[in-house]
């Protein structure tokens, strides 16, 4: 097929696209790019590292060797020096550039011109997969000039558009599962949009941005295999998305149990003259995952040299035996699982001092924001918890009031459960090993965002809980809420960071 | 938007790690390579007295030729803690130059900072470098609302960002947010009615 006709496939794709759910692209992209310039340069957590790992791989060709080396390119570390970076990061007192003396110093340590490649030397993202650092070299790559902070901006630009394609895939999945509502699935597309803590990471460099790219846009292939029946072309969308994430960000593997036992169940399903197409449909996804991952296996261990296969990224997170001489052993895991979601059981040993359903998850989905350093009036949080408790309620009698219609999605549903809990679990196995190898708490609301189409599908749920008369105008409320909510963490980032 | 407070009017990038200097009455503490913002009235420092009330405080603020740009006083009696010793205002443009801080009576005052090599660039206590610099603050003058603060904070966004951003950004970002609010209005009323 030529470019022209690839291109004009594209255009065709984007008309078959509701206005509607252009809109809500658009919407979310310019809210993105808003915050882009409203957080200061590599003040979204870890964005020191994930610009280190995309600018080795721009300037180099290839993924950090992660040796004992510097992490950062003299070049971002002068940047980071000028900017007062460390000063600035978990103390709230602090500022960055205030008077024009400071945004000189700054300009002329810049135009020293010091050396923009790195030693790629390990860091804690330098062991994830390189996909989302090689698309970040593009704009690197593109940027008409060489300063760091510009060349910064428009990668986050970047981010912006993967965060805006994130909400159009969710507008897309609301559509696939409520077709007769489309109000639904403007309200739920847009209250994502405006979630002010998915928009402080989007508007980073920030390996996260890919990961919750691929995860919504699995939810959207699967769900829409599940409703039209799985086939070749259908199976080449879920590999592709489905390798986008194993090697944007190796989170992503925790999901995909869940989405074999989806494909698995869409080959069972299918009517015996359709199923020769549904099994090559599995075959083209499985193979589309396959070989990406066996060469990029390949490569770490043969031409990068980046510690064997995985680039030592499931060594990091599954380290056994500590540094304290500890082992963490399988009941501790499970233990650690459990009470990161829920209540503490008698007979489990108490893992935490703090609730992290509530105060982790909850809040920090509400908004932690910087480098964690920086929080809303503790009666936001109040008031989020009371109406989220009043939206599960209403969540909950949709659901009984819909159950015969929600029937036939079920076998859906249980695989969305199956990658849901093996995010839970992943996040889990890794943070107990954090936490007693380094003492410091692991877990980020963030870490649950791979699961945002899920978040919207939530919110709908319950705007439809109101009602067929006044549902849409709750999910309007919703999207208003959603909006002031932002625009509360926007005007709190700029007392944070300039008042 | 309209509680009034305090605003900063900058710091010298310091954070409060301990007391890294210890001053005894008659003793001044000068600290060089230091930004005196033009909106600055006060200057805050955390310090420690060992239980009695503190002694005056004298601050002055020299530039590179020696000059006193401006200096304040803060009566004896304050509580051990963060305190504000007014100076005078206004003092002209940002400057750089040396903090001097001088303690009166016979007490001592501990500060607090972040330790720092001694040296040129270091605290000097009676003309000896000290292994330390001092946290500092500089706060605006009286209590101020946000809307108030609005255009300190337009020439403040457009600073340490990629060059081409400047003091127009922050109002065309909040006219694109007005935007992008009733571009949404209007859609929840196309697509909800």
């Amino acid at each position: 097929m030529s470019i022209a006709a690839c291109v004009r496939r594209i255009f065709a794709g984007v008309r078959r696209i509701p206005p509607a759910g252009r809109v809500c692209f658009l919407v979310a992209f310019v809210n993105v790019a808003i915050w882009t310039v409203v957080i200061p340069p590599f003040q979204v957590p870890d964005e020191i590292s994930h610009f280190g790992y995309a600018q080795y791989l721009a300037e180099t060709g290839k993924p950090p060797p992660q040796g004992p080396g510097a992490q950062y390119s003299p070049q971002e570390q002068t940047a980071l020096n000028a900017l007062d970076f460390v000063s600035v990061v978990g103390h709230v007192k602090q500022r960055g550039i205030f008077n024009s003396i400071e945004d000189r110093a700054l300009r002329q340590t810049l135009a020293t011109n010091p050396s923009p490649v790195g030693e790629g030397g390990v860091s804690s993202v330098t062991n994830q997969p390189p996909l989302y650092y090689a698309l970040e070299a593009i704009p690197y790559w593109l940027s008409p000039s060489h300063e760091i902070l510009f060349r910064l901006e428009l990668m986050r630009l970047l981010s912006a558009l993967m965060a805006a394609c994130t909400v159009l895939c969710i507008y897309l999945f609301l559509r696939e599962l409520l077709p007769g509502s489309p109000w639904t699935w403007t309200v739920g597309a847009l209250v994502v949009a405006f979630q002010p803590t998915f928009d402080f990471i989007s508007a980073g460099v920030q390996g996260d941005n890919l990961l919750f790219l691929a995860s919504a846009a699995t939810f959207l292939m699967l769900t829409r295999a599940y409703r039209l029946g799985l086939d070749t072309r259908r199976g080449v969308a879920i590999g592709l998305v489905t390798v986008a994430g194993v090697l944007g960000k190796l989170t992503f593997v925790s999901l995909v149990p869940g989405i074999a036992l989806a494909l698995l169940l869409l080959g069972w399903r299918a009517r015996t003259r359709e199923r020769g197409q549904a099994l090559r449909g599995i075959g083209v996804a499985a193979a589309i995952v396959v070989l990406p991952v066996v060469a990029y296996a390949a490569l770490n261990a043969t031409v990068w040299h980046r510690g064997g296969p995985t680039g030592g990224g499931f060594a990091a997170a599954g380290t056994v035996a500590l540094a304290t001489g500890h082992a963490v052993n399988f009941k501790e895991t499970l233990d650690y699982i459990w009470q990161l979601y829920l209540p503490r059981l008698p007979f489990m040993h108490r893992e935490f001092s703090y609730y992290p359903l509530t105060e982790t998850w909850f809040d920090g989905t509400i908004g932690h924001f910087g480098w964690v350093d920086y929080t809303f009036p503790t009666w936001i949080y109040t008031f989020a918890r009371w109406l989220f408790i009043a939206l599960a309620l209403l969540a909950c009698s949709t659901l009984v009031r819909m159950r015969e219609r929600i029937r036939p999605w079920l076998g859906l549903m249980v695989c969305f459960a199956v990658m849901a809990m093996g995010l839970f679990a992943a996040i889990g196995y890794a943070g107990i090993r954090y936490r007693e190898s380094t003492g410091a708490i692991f877990e980020q609301a963030r870490y649950l965002f791979p699961l945002l189409s899920l978040y919207a599908l939530g919110i709908v749920i319950a705007a439809r809980g109101a009602g067929r008369r006044w549902a849409p105008a709750l999910g309007a409320g919703l999207v208003a809420l959603a909006m002031i909510h932002g625009l509360f963490a926007e005007t709190l980032t700029i007392s944070r960071y300039y008042g | 938007m309209s509680g009034r407070a305090p605003r900063i009017a900058g710091t010298d990038h310091l954070n409060q790690v301990g007391f890294i200097a210890t001053v005894s009455g008659g003793q001044t503490l000068c600290q060089p390579q230091m930004i005196l913002p033009d909106d600055a009235q006060r200057v805050q420092m955390l310090i420690g007295t060992y239980g009695p009330p503190a002694p005056s405080l004298a601050v002055s603020f020299q530039d590179a030729g020696g000059r006193v740009l401006t200096s304040g006083r803060l009566a004896a009696g304050a509580r051990q803690g963060e305190v504000a010793v007014p100076i005078g205002y206004p003092h002209g443009a940002t400057a750089v130059g040396t903090l001097c801080v001088r303690v009166g009576g016979a007490g001592r005052v501990a500060l607090a900072g972040d330790i720092f090599p001694p040296g040129p660039s270091s605290e000097q206590i009676a003309g000896r470098p000290q292994a330390g610099r001092i946290a500092v603050t500089y706060l605006r003058p009286g209590s101020e609302s946000w809307w108030r603060l609005l255009p300190t904070l337009s020439r403040r966004f457009g600073l340490g960002k990629a060059s081409f951003f400047g003091d127009w950004t922050l109002p065309v970002v909040a006219l694109i947010l007005v935007g992008l609010w009733v571009a949404v209005a209007r859609l929840l009323v196309r697509e909800l009615t």
